[in-house]
């Protein structure tokens, strides 16, 4: 039944159309259904982070002076501020952590492809918005390990042939990390950055609404039909069920392992021993480490950069690359995630020894 | 409607017009946006440093400068000589410290390595650390680019 007021707007925007499309949904039921609560969780973990840095930004000082003294004062003075501090960077790094298995998951079932191109394209952007994210927020507190993780990240750029120079520049705002870089990765971080995140996430999301749920290689084949259930209340009260247990979860973790807060970063001092990167870029951070200085006649950084470009683009155009039919299995696109996966793990546990 | 020997129809000379002039308004609309974003950025020609705060440097010692936003190392040799060098890594552009007992300028971010002239010698750093000229004129440390060059970020 619809009040006066209900049809009212109805009339003028008309949601019916909406409500009666979710009504209508249906998520199909298979042994692969564990993956779709997936992208639920990562709107779950980027909504903490919308919450929680609206919170953060009213006491946050964006500048050389203020910057590690005002995450000091959260952490110490502002009631309750350690709490969504330490919310905000456990959700970073949840909100990632479920980015690789959404993706992996996308991989390993090969639902990037047709129709799903475009879909798995704007799930790379979201990708490298969601890490862009994580590596100007590790730089706002401005203690030594973030001020040297952004000069090497700044750097590395540098190296990529007519633009790399100038990318430098613009994310440094000048030759050289100063002042005037917290500041820029400031505005990156709470204003360039959710612009591009909520246009892709809506391109993202129009798309999965649009072209259905992807079906697994092994049921999509299959003569008989998937069982399926309604997405409205039956999908969206187990995704609660989700949602509870990660917030549990993440509660606890936040409240008795709070992220450190080191003093202030020196502009001059030399980079501290043991620095390193947030553990998502680990993987890269080892790599880099391991590149001889020269490679044959090449510089070894450069060598390194332009192998993790390629990759990138690879990556980017994977379901271009993977476009058989749907029902092939791809064996060798799965042995590719699967030595990628090992690379990442090996690199990262052999970066913490 | 085409002119008999002309190579383009009337309508595609004028869509040309219309969109060449809006790729030039865009282009001047994106000139301002783009020297906005991207400020200069000059090295230094020259620091002039009281030479009083350096005399009493022990050798086999290092005091930093500033030269323009990045670290200078000033390093006292053995026989009083000085040197001294762009205290930046030159792998990946962290600051480098200098490790007297070893003898070495140490890079912490991925173990860069070079020896007490700067050359390097282990680690991924490409080339040795950028070197300075400096000369003491009565009362002033005076640290020029060595060679007079300029060196583009």
């Amino acid at each position: 039944m619809k009040t006066g007021i209900q049809s009212w707007l109805d009339e003028r925007f008309g949601f019916s159309n909406i409500t009666k499309f979710l009504k209508e949904k249906t998520v199909p039921q298979h042994k692969h259904s564990i993956w779709y609560y997936t992208g639920s969780a990562i709107l779950l973990f980027f909504t903490i982070q919308v919450i929680t840095g609206f919170m953060l930004v009213f006491y946050y000082k964006p500048t050389l002076e203020g910057a590690n003294e005002s995450v000091a004062r959260i952490m110490t003075e502002v009631p309750l501020g350690w709490i969504i501090r330490s919310v905000h960077s456990w959700s970073a790094s949840f909100m990632i952590a479920f980015v690789f298995i959404h993706l992996l998951s996308t991989w390993l079932t090969k639902s990037y492809r047709n129709p799903r191109e475009l879909t798995w394209m704007s799930g790379v952007f979201l990708l490298a918005v969601s890490l862009l994210f994580g590596f100007t927020g590790y730089l706002l507190p401005w203690d030594d390990l973030s001020l040297s993780a952004t000069k090497v990240g700044t750097d590395i750029p540098r190296s990529i042939p007519l633009v790399g120079v100038w990318a430098t520049k613009l994310l440094r705002g000048g030759g050289d990390v100063t002042g005037d870089t917290l500041t820029r990765f400031f505005g990156f971080h709470v204003s360039i950055l959710p612009v591009f995140i909520f246009i892709l996430l809506a391109v993202h999301i129009y798309l999965i609404q649009k072209q259905g749920m992807s079906l697994p290689l092994a049921a999509e084949g299959k003569k008989e039909k998937v069982r399926e259930i309604p997405f409205w209340p039956n999908f969206v009260y187990r995704e609660m069920i989700v949602w509870l247990l990660l917030l549990g979860i993440l509660f606890s973790l936040a409240i008795f392992f709070p992220p450190s807060l080191d003093k202030a970063a020196e502009l001059m001092a030399p980079a501290p021993e043991g620095i390193r990167p947030e553990w998502y870029f680990l993987f890269l951070f080892q790599t880099l480490k391991i590149f001889p200085a020269k490679v044959l006649f090449l510089n070894g950084d450069t060598l390194a950069v332009f192998l993790i470009l390629i990759a990138g683009i690879l990556f980017f155009f994977l379901p271009l690359i993977d476009n058989k039919p749907a029902e092939r299995k791809g064996r060798i696109i799965t042995i590719i995630a699967l030595v990628l996966i090992m690379y990442a793990v090996v690199m990262t546990v052999w970066s913490l020894l | 409607m085409k002119l008999k020997h002309s190579l383009f129809t009337r309508r595609q000379f004028l869509n040309g017009l219309l969109g060449g002039w809006l790729g030039a308004l865009l282009a001047s609309f994106l000139y301002p946006v783009i020297k906005f974003v991207f400020p200069p950025t000059r090295e230094p020609d020259q620091v002039i440093l009281p030479f009083a705060d350096f005399r009493d440097m022990g050798p086999n010692s290092v005091e930093n400068f500033l030269w323009g936003s990045k670290p200078g190392i000033l390093k006292k040799n053995d026989d009083g000589s000085y040197l001294a060098f762009v205290g930046v890594c030159t792998h990946l552009d962290c600051n480098v410290g200098y490790l007297p007992n070893q003898r070495k300028f140490f890079c912490a971010c991925h173990d860069g390595w070079y020896d007490e002239n700067g050359l390097n010698i282990g680690g991924p750093p490409p080339r040795p650390l950028r070197c300075l000229a400096v000369s003491i004129e009565g009362e002033d440390l005076i640290i020029k680019r060595e060679g007079g060059e300029r060196v583009e970020d």
